[in-house]
Order: C-alpha cells, then structure tokens, then sequence
C-alpha cells in the first residue's frame, strides 16, 4: 500500500510539474512571438513572458516599497476579515438561537446581500473619514455575509432529534447552545470564515485599484491592489503580473493558515 | 400458521383496483414489510376517495376512525397540540401514510392533526378497528407494523409521545399527546405554492419582516435626513434617493422613467449573460473531466490550481492589456469568476459519486462512454446546481468591480461615475437595482435547477424503493 501510494505520488508529481512547466513554456513562447506553432495569438502576445516577470521580480525584491504594499494589504485583509468574524459570527448565532430575531432581521439581511460589496465603494468612501477605513469598511462587508449565511446554515442543518433530545433530558436553554449549537456550527464557521478569506482578497484588490490605495504617500505604498493599477498606468507590464502572483501567494498563505487553524478547532472531522 | 393464513388470503379473488392498492401499500412505510396476503387482506378493507383543493378531510379533535395512504396530490398535515415553535405542518404526497391516530389505543382515538387538501388528491381509507382486526390474525406480522408505525409517527411526525399511545397487539396503551414534526416533502404545483402563502401569511413572520425593513429604512432616513449624526449627513438619504428615483425629471439624470436607465441595466445583463453562458459551457465540461479521468485531473488541474488563488479583480489590468475594447475585458473577468466556480463545484460533483455506481455499471457491461452518460453526469448534476448558483453571485461580484474600473454604461459604471461626478442619490439607485437584478438572477438559476433536478426531489420523497 505505502509503495504504490508513493509511486502514485510520485506520477502525480511529475505530471503536475510537466503540465506547469508546459503552461509556462506556451506562455513564454506566445508572449514573445505571438503565435503558436504559427497560429496567431494575439492576446497573448500583449502580455509580458514569464521570464521578463520574473527579472523584474528579482529586482522588486529588494525594492521596500514592494514589501510595504504586500505588508498594507494584509493588514486592510486582516482587519476586515477579524471585524466580519468578531460581528458575524454572534449576529448568525443570535438569529439561529431566537427565532423572532431571525424572522425580524434576516429578511433585511437577505435584501441586502444581493448587492455586490464592491457597490459599496462609493457610499463607503463617503461614510468614512479615511480610506483606510473605507477599504476596510467594503473588505468586512465581504467577508461579513458569507460568515453569517453559514453559521446560519449551519445551525439549520442541526438534526432536530438532538433538540428533542436535551429538552426530554431537561436540557437549559443555555446548555442546548453550549452543548450542541455551538459545536455544531463550528465546522460552518471554519467553512465560511475560509470562504471570507477568499472573497476579502478579491475585494482588497478591488478596493485598492478604484479607491486609489489610500496612502497618502502614494508611489508603492498603496497596498498590492494599487501596485497592480499603478504598474499599469505607468506602463510597467511586467510589474501588473508580480503584483498578481504576490496577491495569489498571499491568498493562498491566507487560505492555507485558515485551514490548518480549522483542522485544530474541529478534530472530530479529521479523520474523514 | 402465517403461512398457511397468506395462502388462505391469496386464494380469494382479488380486483385489479385491489393490486393497486397492495402495490401502493408495498411502498408505504408501515406496511412495506408485510406479506403480500395479508397486504390483500388489508386492501379489502379500503375504499378509495378523492377530494377537492382546499377541502378539509378531517379537524383535530374528530373521532379518528380511517387511516390514510395518499395515492396522488398533495395534502397538508397540521398537527394541533405543539410544545414548541418548531414547524408543525407537513405536506403529503404520494405513497406517505397519515391519520394514524386510527390506530393509537382504543381510548385515544381522537385526531391529533387537521388534514386538508392542498391539490386534488387521491387517497385510499383504511378503518383503523378493521386494520387492528386483520392483523392481528398474525400477532408477528401487526407487531412489526405497529412498531413500524410508532417509527413513523416519531420520525417523520416528531410526535414521540403519540407514538407511545399507539396500539399494541396485546392492546396496551399509553397517554399524553405531544408533538412536534418536522417539515417535510417539496412544493408540486400552484396550489401548494398558494397555499404556502396564505399559511405564511397567518403566521408572524410578516410582520417581523415589515418590523425589520423599518427598522433599516428608519434608521437611514432618521439618521441621515433628520438626526443629521455626523459621517450620516454626507450620505445619499431615503427620500433623497427615492424621490430622485420616481422623479419624471430627475436632478441627476437616472430614474425609472429615463432610458439610461434601462440601458446601463440591459448592458449589464448582458454582459453577465454572455460571461456566465461561456463559463457554464467550457467549465461544466471542464470539471466532468477533471472529476472522470484521473490522468485529465493529474496533467491539468495544477494549472488550474495555480491560477485559482489570483483574485479575479487583480487581472483587471492585464484583461485590458489582453483585449481590445472596453466591452471584452469586462465579459473575459466577469467570465473568469464563473468559470472557476462552475469548473470546481462540477468536478467535486462528479468526485462525489458513489464508487459502487461506476463499478456496478462497468460490471454489467458498459461502455466507458455509457458510464459519462449514464452515471457521471446526472450523479454531478446537483453539485453542478450548486456550482452555477454561486457562478451567478461571482460573476456579479467582479461585473461590478470590472465596470467600475474599466468598461462604459453599465450598474456598475453608474454607481462609480455618480461618486466621481457627485451625483450621490444616483448611487443609491445603482446599488438598489444591482441588488435587486442580481437577486433575480440567481432566483432564476435556482428555479431552473429545482425543476431540471424533479427526479432527484422525487427520489428522495419516495425514497425510491
């Protein structure tokens, strides 16, 4: 078993790594002549190779300015997802608990998540002092409904014989949340908050490229959304594409942490 | 001696009508595991009848005489005495068994529930003394249906103490009644639809609902227009925006009786048609390939992985490097979103099968081809669904973030060139019409999905045996 399993391994290795590397090659080959194999490819050709970006990267590197907007990013991400965790998650418990409250506010709820969060730029950067917080403010919006719609999904998929249960056992009210709410949305909670992540990374961009970056200073120091959009009206090509790598390193790193830390929170589900 | 009974009953002419109702029985939960004799015997004993919509077949507190096995149509089932708030209706369909309180101690039998008609239904009446009656010519045999019965009437009613009353072969019984069902079954019709409604309508929920939009709208209006509280007073208020948007004249140029209007909205539409269209035709096939071959998944997945974690919105710039125009680079991101999320959702869908499904096909024979067809895709299918409903709201998503960037006409290019012009009430409208537009899209893709995936709701109601 553990030798065919490694052999296995072994080949999905090695296709993985022939299939990137073809990718790249396709790529590098359609940047610079474009074409493949003579059929024109033009838009592919408007894009910088992968060997150019990967000079400039070398340089950016050592460039601060560069590791001051992944640095900016991250925190904007950060604040914004911890906010729509702190606030989601009781709001969803507290409409999965009390049945008037959901009636009375899910309704709303639900009349607003339809908008995108990135409509809310405008009347965010008009609500808030400083961009900073208003970039913060649509990242939360982001993350913040995603959370809520799971806990509460999460709470409904809870079997309602457990209910019945801790009531025939003279269950509290209190020990019904502790005991088997809370447990059992925990895995939803895991779920969405990765989601969030996700979403929060899309809308910083976002956020970043139409607002401007928020600094003040300008330059480089407006976060990786606004390296990208500030590449690309300075015409630094090669540059947009760093910048998207840098924002999908980052994401993944995000997700990655997110995950491990929910594998700890819900060992239960380990094992499957 | 059973044996000898079920020879007796299997001896007796039957009608045609009479194997129906014992195919029908065969189906049901109490009595699927009885003998076909005595399933005879049982079907002597009832007669069909079939009421109208809206008629009521029997109130709680009636005397309970019949049971009931809904042939066809839909019939609600409200339980009267709940202990808590939980749902307590549930609606019928064929091949379900209700009125069991004809079987419950000779004392109880009261009913505990209110079944009325939703659709035209047929149902057949089985008296609940004659039932006992015939079974218990086999004690084994009304055992097992009893227990069968009290096993219904806890699992599928949530009524565990009703279940305790219900009569045993030796004719022991309990007491106090309590209930609380669980909602079950799936909305067949216009009439179940309507019925719904009006249900709805009697409950609280309405008014909680209303509570709550005022609640909202009072706090802008007060908050912005009256209180006038500091960040507030800079914001777009209620009645700003909605006199601005049912104004024949409209200070800022955009209200419902304006073709800009309708224009910025198709366009949009459009554009997230287009994007979605292309997203489900190459990623629905996409992800069954990469779900069904192994060796497909392990050269082309990586790739796809590695792009993956790259926001959507951070190829803006390089969508207007690549393309030309305005209006291909919005529908290349709006497309990228949906892609991603109908590719991965269709291949989880077809990871999700069944092992025993391909090898159950692949042992009698078929064809590789056969299997795609056969058992990939409809097994997919839901996670597909699923797929394309989240496609719907991404695509919305980056649509807005790709028109506010780039891109002419448009919600999204409204809301941002409102801001940048000062036209704040007008950014209010956008914002309301994205969500309400965007609301009805994915409505629509659910809709589609429920009633391509009939056989599915069905399957899982008759539980398919």
């Amino acid at each position: 078993m553990s030798s065919s399993r490694r052999s296995f391994f072994h080949r999905s290795t090695l296709r993985a790594f022939v299939s990137i590397l073809v990718f790249v090659a396709l790529w590098e080959v359609g940047a610079r002549s474009k074409q493949w194999f003579g059929i024109a490819v033009p838009w592919v050709g408007n894009i910088p190779a992968p060997t150019a970006v990967l000079h400039v990267w070398m340089g950016l590197v050592r460039d601060p300015g560069y590791w001051q907007s992944w640095y900016l990013s991250l925190l904007r991400v950060l604040a914004g997802f911890l906010t729509a965790m702190v606030i989601g998650i009781p709001l969803g418990l507290l409409m999965a608990v009390s049945r008037n409250f959901n009636d009375t506010f899910f309704p709303t709820f639900e009349m607003l998540r339809p908008i995108p969060p990135l409509a809310w730029v405008p009347a965010s950067i008009i609500f808030w002092p400083t961009q900073e917080l208003s970039i913060t403010f649509v990242t939360f919006l982001g993350a913040f409904f995603t959370v809520v719609i799971n806990v509460l999904g999460g709470a409904e998929s809870i079997d309602v014989r457990y209910f019945q249960a801790a009531q025939a056992m003279g269950a509290s009210k209190w020990d019904t949340f502790r005991r088997i709410v809370l447990p059992a949305t925990v895995p939803s909670i895991v779920v969405g908050s990765s989601v969030g992540m996700g979403i929060t990374w899309n809308v910083v961009v976002a956020a970043e490229m139409i607002s401007g970056g928020g600094s003040q200073a300008g330059g480089n120091g407006g976060g990786l959304g606004y390296f990208i959009w500030n590449s690309y009206v300075g015409g630094a090509y090669e540059q947009i594409v760093v910048g998207m790598i840098s924002i999908g390193i980052a994401g993944y790193i995000c997700s990655e942490l997110l995950r491990m830390l929910g594998g700890y929170l819900t060992p239960w589900l380990r094992t499957r | 001696m059973f044996r000898e009974h079920a020879a007796s009953m299997q001896s007796r002419p039957s009608s045609e009508a009479e194997q129906l109702i014992v195919r029908l029985l065969k189906r049901t939960m109490p009595f699927q595991v009885i003998s076909e004799g005595m399933l005879q015997s049982v079907a002597a004993v009832s007669r069909p009848f079939s009421y109208r919509a809206g008629e009521v077949i029997y109130r709680a507190g009636d005397k309970a005489d019949d049971v009931y096995v809904v042939v066809s149509g839909a019939v609600d089932h409200l339980l009267s005495d709940t202990p808590t708030t939980v749902e307590r209706n549930r609606v019928m369909h064929s091949g379900d068994v209700f009125g069991w309180a004809a079987v419950l101690g000779q004392d109880k039998r009261v009913r505990l529930a209110t079944a009325t008609c939703v659709e035209t239904a047929e149902v057949i009446r089985i008296n609940g003394a004659a039932l006992i009656e015939r079974l218990n010519d086999d004690p084994a045999t009304a055992k097992v249906v009893m227990s069968r019965f009290a096993t219904m009437i806890t699992r599928e009613f949530g009524a565990p103490a009703a279940a305790a009353q219900i009569v045993a072969p030796n004719r022991t019984v309990s007491d106090a009644p309590a209930a609380v069902p669980r909602p079950r079954g799936h909305a067949t019709g216009l009439a179940l639809t309507l019925y719904r409604i009006s249900r709805w309508l009697r409950s609280p929920k309405p008014f909680l609902m209303l509570l709550g939009f005022a609640l909202f709208l009072g706090f802008w209006y007060l908050s912005v227009q009256v209180w006038k509280l500091p960040r507030f007073r800079e914001m777009p208020g209620l009645t700003t925006v909605f006199h601005e948007w049912f104004s024949k004249n409209p200070t800022y140029g955009l209200s419902f009786y304006t073709p800009e209007y309708y224009q910025d909205i198709w366009v949009s539409v459009r554009r997230v048609g287009i994007a979605f269209f292309l997203a489900t035709a190459l990623g629905v096939p996409l992800g069954l390939f990469l779900g069904w071959s192994r060796t497909f998944r392990e050269y082309v997945f990586p790739v796809f992985e590695m792009l993956r974690p790259i926001p959507v919105l951070a190829w803006v710039p390089l969508a207007i490097l690549m393309f030309s125009g305005s209006e291909t680079p919005v529908i290349f991101l709006t497309f990228l979103a949906s892609f991603f999320a109908t590719a991965l959702n269709t291949m989880l869908g077809v990871e999700s099968i069944d092992e025993s499904y391909t090898r159950a096909a692949d042992c009698l024979g078929a064809s590789k081809m056969q299997v795609f067809r056969h058992v990939i895709v409809p097994g997919a299918m839901p996670y597909i669904f699923t797929g394309l409903q989240i496609s719907v709201g991404v695509a919305w998503f980056s649509l807005v973030a790709a028109e506010m960037v780039s891109g002419q006409f448009g919600l999204g290019y409204v809301i941002n060139t409102s801001y940048t012009m000062v036209r704040y009430p007008t950014i209010g409208i956008g914002m309301i019409t994205l969500g309400a537009v965007g609301y009805v899209t994915s409505a629509l893709v659910r809709i589609v999905g429920d009633s391509m995936m009939q056989w599915r709701v069905r399957e899982l109601a008759l539980g398919g045996r």
